[in-house]
């Protein structure tokens, strides 16, 4: 076994045992269990008062426009699991993050760390191994839910195209938020203080998911959470033209928020990207360089400090 | 014999003063006012903005319109009313107003756990009620001044992006939404302190300060906006289907069992009383814009008293559950 290895499994036996992250993740599949339903629900309510509607206008000799809503794709029910993911799922990957060199170091088991022959670097991709592992159980729970969900929902035919597509989703989710706590990561590396890598990670994601739409397209946070309104176009003024192309590409919650809404199928018709570079390019660069991030910063752990009063 | 013990009251207010100081020495309180003054500030300037773009558009229709011979009055001119600008801001306060709290109540915690200094504290004749009281009053202390001076710059800067000055009436309304952030934020504050004192280890109270801001503050109210049939389309469903106002009463009133689900859950959650409050006092929300104060503090009254109960009842909470003398240090 490669000592990078070795040292995933032991923070993952870790893991399992912290209260904060189990209590993260039940929250996070109750969320998702929910999901489907509520999707299904504010749909069907729609289509209700659609009816009525309807009904009222042709009696008046009005003409009756077509039904706004006209979500026939199954998928289009779990549109909430993209705000989920974005939310309580990139939250617990900062958690997870940030235990995987807080615990080493409050534990005091860094200097032990430090006399084991092998190379910092296998510390760093041990750690991130570990996180990759864990986030992408997380999103293994989300799909084994959404399927179930999926499956328990009278008048949805499911084919094999949606769950490809879901699939699609979920990895992409898993990118999302395994760069955040990739950057939990290093940031827990590079400052030693209690839950500095939590504190300075959570600004950042803050910043990404309630800044930067408001930037780049007058997105008010509470907009930017709802995942209808959240795809909303950029308003016609030089000025969201300049900063959604200069801050689009770093908008990160808006990319993962449009690819969420066109592959589970509610992205509203011809609305575009933000910025000028697709989201299929912008998350997995994002990925990346978190990656670099952790690795250079864990990379660079200093090995001699550590104890519950460091 | 005189008495050579300080009084609660003294004692009380020495702690207070002394966290603020702390706050302000560190710079906490520096960088998280500056924090919130940006985010607001840029919500103030992108709505003004968007809203200028808006009237612009209006405009241009309005000449199209008047040129073709035709009457101008068939398009709607865009009403502007200045504070509903401050919508942005009341949310930033909401989200990472509430972060904020958060933290600097885990800090209240975690730095008299980590230097040890809890412990010494307590061995002071001071009962740990009042002890717990004075950290409470320093962050409403601490939220007041932060509040306050984002509230101030917004206001500063609102007239020059909307051209439009600001009157006794709309500083009266902006005194009370800072009256109401100071609750809430007050709120969040005592969650994160309570939560580090009490859990094995602060970070671990932080953690879960955090997994419950998720909750309340966005999942919650987040679970109410999505059920909302209007937020299911873009505009409102029923301004999408043209339907007269008596008809979608009507309509709506079908939907009874639903809306009031959806409004339980909403309600559930202490930030949309704020929310409601604030959008309410300032005109935010349509039915209220224009509003006189007295009628708008008449009908959301409500609201306002499920924040000052809400407070209350956490600082109660977290006044009478004693600090387990095995969790005193940062490792417990």
């Amino acid at each position: 076994m490669t000592p990078s290895r070795l040292l995933a499994r032991q923070s993952l036996a870790g893991l399992m045992r912290d209260r904060s992250v189990l209590i993260l993740v039940a929250f996070f599949a109750a969320m998702v269990m929910v999901t489907a339903w509520l999707g299904w629900s504010a749909t069907n309510t729609v289509n209700a008062i659609y009816a009525d509607a309807a009904q009222y206008l042709a009696g008046a000799g009005q003409p009756v426009p077509s039904n706004p809503v006209g979500q026939s794709a199954p998928l289009a029910v779990l549109r909430n699991l993209g705000v989920y993911i974005s939310l309580i799922g990139t939250f617990g990957a900062i958690v997870i993050g940030q235990l995987l060199i807080e615990a080493d170091r409050r534990a005091g088991t860094l200097p032990l760390l430090g006399t084991r022959p092998f190379a910092r670097r296998d510390y760093a991709l041990g750690k991130m191994r570990a996180l990759g592992v864990a986030t992408g159980a997380m999103m293994a729970v989300a799909g084994l839910i959404s399927v179930a969900t999926l499956f328990t929902i009278p008048s949805l035919v499911v084919r094999s195209a949606d769950l490809a597509r879901l699939g699609l989703f979920l990895i992409l989710g898993w990118a999302y938020i395994t760069t955040f706590g990739l950057v939990a990561l290093g940031a827990a590396a590079r400052m030693p203080a209690t839950a500095s890598g939590l504190i300075s990670a959570s600004v950042v994601w803050l910043v990404v998911t309630f800044v930067l739409p408001e930037l780049t397209a007058n997105i008010h946070p509470t907009a930017s959470i709802n995942p209808v309104s959240t795809l909303a176009a950029t308003p016609d003024s030089a000025f969201f033209r300049v900063t959604s192309t200069l801050l689009g590409p770093v908008s990160l919650s808006e990319a993962f928020a449009w690819l969420s809404g066109d592959l589970l199928s509610f992205l509203p018709d011809g609305l575009a990207p933000r910025g000028p570079v697709p989201p299929l390019v912008t998350l997995p660069l994002a990925l990346l360089l978190a990656f670099l991030f952790a690795l250079r910063s864990a990379a660079k752990l200093d090995l001699t400090a550590g104890g519950p009063d460091a | 014999m005189p008495n050579i013990l300080p009084s609660i009251r003294g004692s009380v207010m020495t702690i207070a003063l002394r966290d603020a100081r702390e706050q302000l020495r560190d710079r906490f309180l520096f960088w998280a006012t500056l924090a919130l003054v940006v985010a607001s500030t840029a919500s103030l300037v992108t709505g003004a903005i968007a809203l200028h773009s808006d009237a612009a558009t209006y405009a241009a229709a309005r000449d199209q319109l008047l040129a073709l011979g035709k009457d101008a009055a068939a398009i709607a001119a865009p009403e502007f009313y200045p504070l509903k600008l401050m919508r942005g801001m009341i949310e930033q306060v909401e989200i990472m107003g509430a972060v904020i709290a958060l933290v600097a109540g885990y800090r209240a915690a975690a730095a008299e756990r980590g230097r040890q200094t809890l412990a010494l504290i307590l061995t002071r004749p001071l009962p740990h009620w009042a002890y717990r009281l004075a950290k409470i009053i320093g962050g409403m202390g601490l939220a007041a001044v932060s509040l306050g001076i984002v509230i101030i710059a917004t206001a500063i800067l609102l007239p020059v992006v909307s051209g439009i000055g600001l009157g006794t009436d709309d500083a009266l309304r902006l005194a009370l939404t800072w009256a109401a952030g100071v609750f809430y934020l007050t709120v969040l504050f005592t969650l994160g302190f309570g939560l580090s004192l009490w859990a094995r280890s602060p970070a671990s109270g932080l953690i879960a300060a955090f997994a419950l801001w998720i909750l309340v503050v966005l999942v919650a109210p987040q679970i109410g906006d999505t059920m909302d049939p209007d937020n299911q389309v873009a505009g409102g469903v029923f301004a999408q289907l043209s339907v007269p106002k008596a008809e979608q009463d009507r309509i709506k009133a079908g939907f009874a069992g639903y809306e009031t689900f959806r409004n339980g859950i909403e309600v559930a959650s202490v930030t949309k009383h704020f929310e409601r409050f604030t959008f309410a006092i300032l005109g935010i929300k349509d039915t209220y814009t224009g509003a006189p104060v007295d009628k708008v503090l008449a009908e959301k009254r409500g609201d306002l008293l499920f924040l000052f109960l809400f407070s209350l009842g956490l600082g109660g909470l977290v006044l009478l559950r004693p600090i387990n003398p095995d969790r005193l240090t940062k490792e417990s």
